[in-house]
């Protein structure tokens, strides 16, 4: 009975066991296996091959290019203006994130009678698709005469003009994370041992100190967790620019992964685009790498 | 080294200063959301007289957005691609998740070594390639075209292994020594014991299809075959001028997913301080 579904350990008796059962283990991993090579396995190893290849437009291999394609990516000045974009958009908002998501799941971290109400609002931007708050920022952050300078009194450009568009896709790029960045965090917080608390209470430790000195390097690994996450749609955001600034004033919100599409679907540029794709896959695995390498050097 | 009851003129200051924080934190969050609500009924003047509240409450915008020609065909595709994606990806997810947790095979650490590589590849950095395969499969501007990326998950299937393996191999033997098949374990046994995991996953699939933008424009091109996300964007009345009308089709693709939020709002949070 046994022998049927471990085959390798008992090699001396795969021979007699029907082809039906040896075959069906890769039956059921068979959809998952196309898929991945379809969607996962096969655009990344042709990106990267592609990217040593010169091709035409029309999709002919014209011959081996070296590193030619990637010294064409580096010498067109708005891909070099586009990393600046995206290293200057992942420095603002990764730690504005970080700060914001932590701050308000440490404030709500104690349940109470009201506690659901809070819980609830910091919980709702989930709800929101990511082209609805684009469109809505549109409208809430469009310049001079906006909702947004009535309500603060200010006199702000906003998305008309560069830093204000950059401060503005900032907050944006907030309120799409932040909903599901706090669920983690605020599950965290309450998911910790109730004693070790209740004893570092007892020892004199109270409100700042027992948030700062025991419960959050108690969590750190959620907190991290987030980090990460914020740090990858920081790296590969692309939709809410599309939809909010088309990448200007003055290409000042052209990321990586914007000038990629527009690259890749409006001028067709494939040298470009392959190298590029290839440079980001790399990128995400080196950072993949690193995090897999923190985790378990924590372990 | 105060005792618990004894409050320090201090603390109560901390305790102050805590509430305005969360209240002012609050208000900004839901600004948004509020400010969408309520120019939803706004007239074409309160826009410009930059209102916060309308004037006059008006429910003109929503008749419009409704009359808009492709509305509802948004709305089905939107509706039918994440269904799909959903049951797709749970059926696809859960046969992979068994195989390689309840089955000895040739080959299987270096398959699940394979897909868990896909963790590495963003679909963002492999968008064009897939656009081409899909065009190349015929698969523009159908719903077939429109879930196919997002059908395998591999941080699912990790996640399903770890719910797998946790109940052990008894449930297995005995259903086994029954005589009852993988298909109808699996069926039967498997996924009703691990169904808060799987329902989990599967809300999950269907929000994020639901919420996706950037494939769904890709490869869509007739405007009967878009999503509601890629449409909403794609409805003309910011062009026209006719902000209110946007506002209420925002807000009638958003309002459903509060509800769903806060009717599922303890379950998720149960299950994350759960693990």
């Amino acid at each position: 009975m046994t022998c049927v579904c471990k085959p390798d350990r008992l090699p001396h008796v795969s021979s007699a066991i029907p082809l039906k059962y040896r075959i069906k283990p890769y039956l059921f991993i068979a959809p998952a296996v196309i898929l991945a090579a379809l969607f996962w396995w096969y655009p990344s190893a042709k990106g990267f091959v592609d990217s040593f290849l010169t091709i035409s437009n029309s999709g002919k291999v014209m011959g081996f290019a070296g590193m030619k394609n990637y010294v064409m990516l580096f010498s067109d000045e708005s891909f070099t203006n586009s990393l600046w974009t995206t290293l200057k958009f992942t420095l603002l908002f990764v730690p504005s994130n970080t700060i914001l998501t932590v701050l308000a799941a440490s404030l709500t971290r104690r349940r109470s009678k009201l506690s659901f109400l809070p819980e609830y609002l910091f919980f709702s931007p989930v709800a929101i698709s990511l082209s609805a708050y684009s469109l809505l920022f549109r409208e809430m952050f469009r310049g001079k005469a906006s909702v947004m300078n009535r309500l603060f009194g200010l006199e702000s450009g906003w998305i008309t003009e560069p830093a204000g568009a950059m401060v503005t896709l900032v907050i944006l790029g907030v309120f799409l994370d932040f909903g599901l960045d706090y669920i983690l965090l605020m599950c965290a917080f309450r998911s910790l041992d109730r004693n070790i608390i209740e004893a570092a209470r007892m020892d004199g430790a109270g409100g700042w100190g027992l948030l700062f000195g025991v419960e959050l390097p108690m969590i750190g690994k959620t907190v991290m967790v987030t980090v990460f996450l914020a740090l990858k749609d920081a790296i590969l955001i692309c939709a809410p620019i599309l939809i909010l600034t088309e990448g200007g004033p003055f290409r000042s919100t052209e990321t990586i992964m914007f000038y990629y599409y527009t690259e890749a679907f409006r001028s067709g540029n494939r040298a470009v685009q392959n190298a590029l794709s290839s440079l980001v896959l790399t990128i995400a695995a080196l950072a993949m790498i690193i995090y897999e390498r923190r985790e378990r050097s924590r372990q | 080294m105060s005792g618990k009851t004894v409050r320090r003129p201090m603390d109560t200051f901390k305790y102050i200063l805590r509430k305005v924080l969360l209240v002012i934190m609050a208000a900004a969050v839901v600004f948004p959301l509020v400010y969408m609500l309520s120019s939803s009924l706004f007239r074409p003047s309160d826009f410009n007289k930059l209102n916060l509240f309308p004037s006059a409450p008006a429910f003109t915008n929503y008749v419009k957005a409704l009359s808009h020609r492709y509305f509802g065909y948004y709305m089905v595709n939107s509706v039918m691609t994440s269904v799909l994606a959903a049951l797709l990806r749970s059926v696809v997810v859960i046969l992979a998740a068994f195989a390689f947790t309840h089955l000895r095979f040739r080959g299987r650490k270096i398959f699940l070594a394979a897909l868990v590589l896909t963790l590495f590849v963003p679909q963002e950095a492999v968008l064009y390639q897939n656009y081409r395969t899909v065009a190349a499969l015929g698969l523009i501007d159908t719903w077939a075209g429109i879930i196919s990326t997002s059908l395998f998950s591999a941080a699912q299937m990790l996640l399903l292994m770890g719910a797998f393996a946790g109940i052990g191999s008894e449930p297995y033997d005995a259903a086994r020594i029954d005589g009852a098949s993988d298909f109808r374990y699996i069926v039967r046994v498997l996924v009703p014991l691990t169904g808060a995991v799987v329902l989990t996953m599967a809300i999950q699939t269907l929000i994020t299809s639901f919420n996706s933008y950037l494939w769904p424009l890709l490869v869509t091109n007739r405007p009967q075959m878009r999503t509601i996300q890629v449409g909403i964007t794609m409805l003309g009345f910011m062009e026209s001028g006719d902000i209110g009308a946007q506002m209420a089709a925002l807000v009638m693709v958003t309002v459903p997913f509060l509800a769903i939020l806060a009717l599922t709002k303890k379950r998720i949070e149960t299950a994350l301080i759960r693990s």
